[in-house]
């Protein structure tokens, strides 16, 4: 596409820093993400999520560092960048008072795609996404899901190359939330690179990489199964006929490296082995329930990883 | 892939947001009509029929006859009379005249004598244009009635009245002969009218679109900063131009405003000072915040230097001279000129062109000025 | 109704309004502007016409005349042209008016004759043309008058001695009349600015629907919602009394109770109309709109520059519709004439059948919409 090697990635970024006031909001941020994969970017409010993403987007100059999409600096090449990227914000920033088809055609035409592609394109686009019958509608008057299918339709008429996604599905409903992953699926596998910023975990399990940020730095990252590897010792579940009271009894334990409640369930990172060394720790303490080794996902990850990081801190 | 393809399309875009607000339609093709229409018959400094209350204290035919010179003069209106002075500070109170002449006893028996007659004539100076100018024919009417007198008593005496000569004034107005004060105000009421609708529009436009959050698509698409400008621009040139026509029409056909001058150099200054106002509107977009503060800033900017700067209502000769080289910083005043210019003075070029050279050069500047602001703040 | 509660809203719009640093400086610049403007431009006198003397007697007297132009503060000669270049100058501008002393000017007058001087005026400057011409009669008539008396004439014959007084603004300073309006204005231009985009904003932004689920009243909210704006004006109109009276030297011959009660009354009549704006409008921008709608007429109808008297009789009666007009009534009277209450009953009357009308449905209204 530019003439780099096929072996660069589409985002290169190196020391990426930026402060609001007092506030700094990314803290030293490298980042490498290879060319069609889809990047989590993952986090907790206020990590700095959306910061790195408008640098990246050109949108926010940052106060040091630089980045490269697609082989081009963000800070001095950004017009070259622009047209090999799509972005969305969180905030939904299409006109309202205009209709689908006017949204579109407005960006489209902006972006300077011909007038025979713009009209193949958009009902590609807008039929893929179920959107072909509310042309007509008003974009203000669309439902959450359809805005922001409507929404990623606008930012895909020029072909990107790299999609960077902010919250995307938040607020949407589950369904409307699977389809625009499946289209988002369908975009990876004919090549384009999607970094997307995301609250959901299941969301996360599906990205090829996944970074936590965390006070403007990046805490961990990798593939989600070296994620979930991170974790210490081996994930099980206790259902305890009291939750509450067994949770309390079994943080106290020794080899319990973190233990919470997942609704009714006791989950607790034991630094042991098999279920029977736990089941005797626990009925050593008077605990009773089932113990069962369970299989760590992302939700469960990101929770002891945080709560791991603020004992740190706390220490 | 070009700029005009890019320009065309904001330009369609904003169009749209046009026609689906109503009411902002509306408001911006018909106020500007009604308003002027109404302004224009409200606004005049001509001071006529002015309210007076004659106290004749005297009661003699001498006294009647002064008091109607009163009655038949075009400008003090007789509405009534009152018994002593002590009724004048009422009067004047209670705003039911603004001026009162009282002519005491012994007025009559004065004049038959060969004297001066003394009589006093209050104004309230609460309303100082029509005190100054009544003053003024106060002194003129009594100036006459007393030189009069002279000559009647003169006459019956048999005298020769070497009235040892006088200067006479005779005045003569040009451009306006009728002197009305319509003629003048309305060249520079459209300018006002304009001023004000067209920098509001455009003031809350570019924080619209960040508000939206649609400027950072923008600006990440290849859109230029004065593509956008123009853009935003286009469409309520046109509509700014649209309104002036309408405006022009209804000064010439319903209130007999002369044309004298030339309409091409009419339209050319018109479209550039629409263009100026435009820009500045979009500069108090591209600093506001928010949307209350572009449009108190908006207010500031349009409505008080059109109104009160710009030469349209208040002669801008004796103000301080450090408000007069502010004056210059809007293009309403040169507006104003251009206006005033082309339809009572019959101006052309030749007369107009240092003003028509300022409007252009300032929709330049503030275009670029916008551009730059605009850029700055995005990031 | 709870104090705590409506406390706590006006804290709200004060904190809002302080992440607006942009507005809060403009909502102080503003009267500071008008006042300046008002003060020296509005209120200014006609003086240094730039004017031209066409002397085409060149005698003793055409050039004593001529020099009472020249020592005139309402006059400034810039030109002495032939009469033959007058027209251009008067096209481009330059000048306003033009003196024009005919040939054989002296001879008529030594002969005992009425002799002409032309005075001629640009009529496209409507102040120029009327007050200037004004101040050349009289530079005429005085002109005359010293002659007469140099000429040792006394004509033994009767005249009339007219004593003409100005009363309650002996200067005709034009800014006396001017700061007692503007104070009214910026009532009504701030309130109702304010006003008209407060409730709207939140109905834009969804905050209304919030209140709705409180236990706050509609009354509490009104209460909350209006008073900064009120005490934001309050500054403002005091700034502008101040300055009036100190640094323009306006003066003050009236009662404070007077000025206080026509101004709470008006105050009233804007916030009602501010809220009603603000309750019929969808968005922001139709909400400004409006506002415009109704502040534009009210400038120009209520006296407040052009003066009613100089209005066609049609007119008149839609100046009683402004409340503009009714408050700038009530200062005037009492800063320059020291009106009271009852020398300004029907302009209180008046007001206060406004203030009723306009706050009590703006409080209805905002009843209704809170309860729906």
């Amino acid at each position: 596409m530019t003439g780099q090697p096929a072996a660069a990635p589409a985002i290169e970024a190196v020391g990426l820093r930026r402060s609001f006031g007092d506030v700094v909001a990314v803290d030293g941020v490298d980042l490498s993400v290879p060319r069609g994969s889809v990047l989590g970017l993952l986090g907790p409010d206020g990590a700095g999520k959306s910061t790195l993403i408008r640098m990246l987007a050109t949108v926010l100059r940052p106060d040091a560092g630089d980045a490269r999409v697609q082989g081009y600096s963000v800070t001095r090449q950004a017009n070259r960048v622009t047209p090999r990227i799509g972005y969305m914000s969180q905030k939904f920033a299409l006109y309202p008072d205009l209709s689908v088809a006017e949204n579109i055609e407005f960006f489209a035409r902006l972006r300077g795609v011909a007038k025979a592609e713009r009209r193949a394109r958009s009902l590609e686009l807008l039929t893929g996404m179920g959107l072909a019958d509310f042309l007509g509608r008003q974009a203000g008057r669309l439902s959450g899901g359809m805005k922001q299918k409507l929404f990623l339709a606008t930012t895909l008429m020029h072909r990107p190359d790299v999609l960077l996604l902010d919250e995307p599905t938040t607020g949407v409903d589950p369904v409307s939330r699977r389809e625009f992953w499946r289209i988002l699926a369908d975009l990876n596998r004919a090549g384009t690179t999607v970094l997307v910023a995301t609250p959901y975990m299941d969301e996360a399990e599906r990205c090829t990489d996944v970074i936590f940020l965390d006070g403007g730095r990046v805490r961990h990252r990798g593939t989600p199964a070296e994620i979930k590897a991170l974790l210490p010792g081996r994930l099980f579940e206790l259902r305890a006929a009291e939750p509450r009271a067994a949770l309390a009894a079994v943080r106290g334990l020794p080899g319990v490296l973190a233990a919470h409640l997942y609704g009714d369930i006791v989950r607790v990172l034991f630094d042991a082995d098999d279920v029977a060394a736990v089941e005797a720790a626990l009925a050593g303490e008077g605990i009773d329930g089932a113990v069962r080794a369970a299989a760590v996902d992302m939700e469960t990850a990101f929770a002891v990883l945080a709560e791991l990081a603020r004992e740190e801190v706390a220490r | 892939m070009s700029a005009a393809t890019r320009i065309g399309a904001l330009i369609v875009k904003e169009f749209r947001h046009l026609g689906r607000d109503r009411r902002t339609l509306a408001v911006v093709l018909a106020l500007p009509v009604l308003q002027m229409i109404l302004f224009a018959y409200a606004i005049s400094f001509d001071v006529t029929n002015v309210s007076t209350v004659v106290i004749d204290q005297d009661r003699t035919p001498a006294s009647a006859a002064y008091l109607r010179s009163y009655a038949s003069s075009d400008f003090f209106r007789v509405v009534g009379t009152a018994d002593g002075l002590a009724d004048v500070d009422r009067i004047f109170d209670r705003n039911e005249a603004r001026i009162a002449v009282v002519v005491p006893a012994g007025f009559g028996r004065s004049l038959a004598a060969g004297e001066q007659a003394t009589v006093a004539v209050y104004l309230d100076g609460s309303e100082p244009t029509a005190a100054r100018v009544g003053r003024g024919f106060a002194v003129a009417l009594n100036q006459a009635y007393g030189q009069s007198v002279a000559v009647e008593w003169a006459d019956a005496q048999g005298l020769d009245v070497t009235a040892a000569g006088q200067l006479e004034p005779r005045v003569r107005t040009w451009y306006n002969p009728e002197r009305r004060s319509s003629d003048f105000l309305i060249p520079g009421l459209m300018v006002v009218i304009i001023m004000v609708v067209a920098v509001q529009q455009t003031a809350v436009s570019l924080v619209r679109e960040r508000e939206q959050g649609t400027d950072e698509q923008l600006a990440i698409s290849p859109l230029r900063g004065w593509e956008m400008m123009i853009g935003k621009l286009a469409p309520w040139t046109l509509l700014a131009f649209a309104e002036l026509a309408a405006i022009t029409a209804v000064g010439v056909w319903f209130f007999h405003l002369p044309l004298r001058g030339s309409l091409g150099v009419l339209a050319l200054g018109a479209a550039l000072f629409v263009f100026c106002s435009l820009g500045l509107g979009l500069v108090i977009s591209a600093v506001a915040p928010t949307l209350e503060s572009a449009n108190m800033l908006g207010l500031l900017l349009s409505i008080l230097p059109a109104f009160i700067l710009s030469g349209f209502a208040f002669p801008l000769g004796s103000i301080p001279v450090a408000l007069q080289a502010f004056s210059w910083l809007f293009p309403a005043r040169f507006m104003v000129a251009i206006s005033r210019g082309v339809f009572l003075k019959g101006a052309g070029v030749a007369e107009l062109w240092p003003e028509l050279l300022t409007l252009a050069g300032y929709a330049v500047v503030v275009i670029a000025v916008a551009v730059v602001l605009s850029a700055r703040r995005r990031r | 109704m709870s104090g705590r509660r409506i406390r706590l809203l006006i804290w709200k719009e004060f904190l809002q309004l302080r992440r607006d640093p942009l507005l809060l400086r403009l909502l102080f610049i503003m009267p500071i502007a008008q006042l300046i403007l008002f003060g020296y431009v509005v209120a200014a006198d006609v003086t240094n016409l730039p004017t031209a003397v066409v002397d085409l007697d060149r005698t003793a007297t055409s050039r004593a005349l001529s020099a009472h132009f020249d020592a005139s503060d309402y006059f400034d000669v810039v030109a002495r042209p032939a009469e033959s270049e007058l027209q251009p100058l008067m096209d481009t501008g330059r000048i306003g008016i033009a003196i024009v002393i005919p040939e054989g000017t002296q001879a008529a007058l030594d002969r005992g004759e009425t002799a002409p001087v032309g005075v001629v005026v640009d009529g496209s400057d409507s102040q120029v043309a009327s007050v200037g011409s004004g101040y050349a009669s009289q530079i005429v008539a005085r002109f005359n008058a010293e002659r007469m008396a140099g000429q040792g004439v006394q004509l033994a014959a009767p005249g009339i001695d007219a004593r003409v007084r100005v009363m309650f603004n002996p200067t005709l300073a034009a800014v006396n009349t001017m700061i007692p309006g503007l104070v009214a204005a910026i009532v009504m231009l701030s309130i109702m600015a304010v006003m008209g985009q407060a409730v709207v904003k939140e109905r834009e932004r969804g905050t209304l629907e919030q209140m709705f689920v409180t236990p706050i009243r509609p009354t509490e909210y009104l209460i909350g919602k209006v008073t900064p704006y009120v005490l934001v004006a309050n500054v403002q109109l005091l700034l502008v009394a101040l300055v009036g009276v100190f640094w323009f030297g306006v003066p003050f011959a009236g009662r404070i109770s007077v000025v206080v009660a026509g101004l709470a009354l008006f105050m009233l009549t804007s916030i009602g109309l501010g809220l009603l704006i603000s309750l019929v409008s969808n968005t922001r921008q139709q909400a400004q709109q409006l506002m415009m709608l109704f502040m534009l007429p009210s400038f120009v109808l209520s006296g407040f520059i052009f003066p009613i008297d100089s209005m066609p009789a049609a007119i008149v009666p839609l100046t009683w519709f402004v409340p503009l007009t009714w408050a700038i009534q009530i200062l005037r009277g009492a800063f320059i004439k020291g009106s009271g209450f009852e020398a300004l009953g029907t302009q209180f009357l008046v007001l206060t059948a406004f203030a009723v009308v306009l706050f009590g449905a703006a409080v209805a209204a905002t009843h209704r919409r809170l309860a729906e």
